[in-house]
């Protein structure tokens, strides 16, 4: 079993809430497909991400996947946040935790979003992701704990 | 190509066919390149991109799509 601990601060306005380092790619079948053909991947990129139990899907922050040139399956993806709808890309990628036992994902779909103004983070892990982990808060001593 | 025109052939396709997919294989995902469609239907999103892999390559772009009668909005908060 794997067990990792985050700090998260709620009553501290300016943290964002439990971020956890990740590295994002192209999955491991788009790599090889390409570079059997001669194409070229940039490698792995490491970004922040916010443990985001209101978000459905996972997202990355356009820039992002399009600097990891995130092999792109859908241009046509609808997420509604605070009130506005927007059309998003959908991307397959892969996601994994440097530093942590957690297992790396791959072939996950991502979606690339406009992070407008976040400078805490890179990339929201939804709940397609959270829902293999047993997560906990402890108030009292601003600890989050994810167990696998 | 504008990204408003990418996908654009493949979700015809799709929308020609959603009626009929959404009784048949609701929930399941279809993988699309400009008017052909791949062979079979897939439970996972992973299965469907190694299926479009093998089918169509990496050169060009293919679209997965998640078949559901009427289109999904997915909240971020």
């Amino acid at each position: 079993m794997a067990t990792i601990e985050l700090s998260w601060n709620p009553s501290d306005p300016l943290d964002p809430g439990p971020c956890i380092d990740v590295t994002v790619m192209n999955s491991a079948d788009v790599i090889e497909a390409g570079q059997a053909i001669g194409l070229e991947y940039p490698k792995p990129v490491r970004m922040k991400a916010l443990l985001d139990t209101g978000a459905s899907v996972t997202v990355i922050s356009k820039t992002f996947a399009n600097h990891c040139k995130l092999f792109q399956t859908s241009q046509s993806f609808e997420i509604s946040a605070i009130g506005a709808t927007h059309t998003c890309g959908e991307h397959a990628g892969a996601i994994s935790f440097p530093g942590t036992p957690l297992r790396p994902l791959n072939a996950i779909r991502i979606v690339s979003a406009v992070f407008a103004k976040e400078r805490h983070y890179a990339c929201l892990i939804g709940r397609d992701i959270l829902r293999n982990w047993t997560i906990t808060f402890d108030g009292p001593s601003k600890k989050v704990t994810i167990t696998e | 190509m504008a990204p408003a025109e990418l996908f654009s052939k493949e979700i015809m396709v799709f929308e020609k066919h959603r009626k009929e997919w959404s009784r048949s294989h609701p929930g399941e995902y279809v993988v699309i390149q400009d008017e052909i469609i791949a062979d079979g239907f897939f439970r996972t999103y992973a299965e469907a991109l190694k299926a479009g892999l093998r089918r169509f390559g990496v050169q060009r772009s293919f679209l997965i799509k998640q078949v559901w009668k009427t289109e999904p909005v997915y909240f971020v908060s």
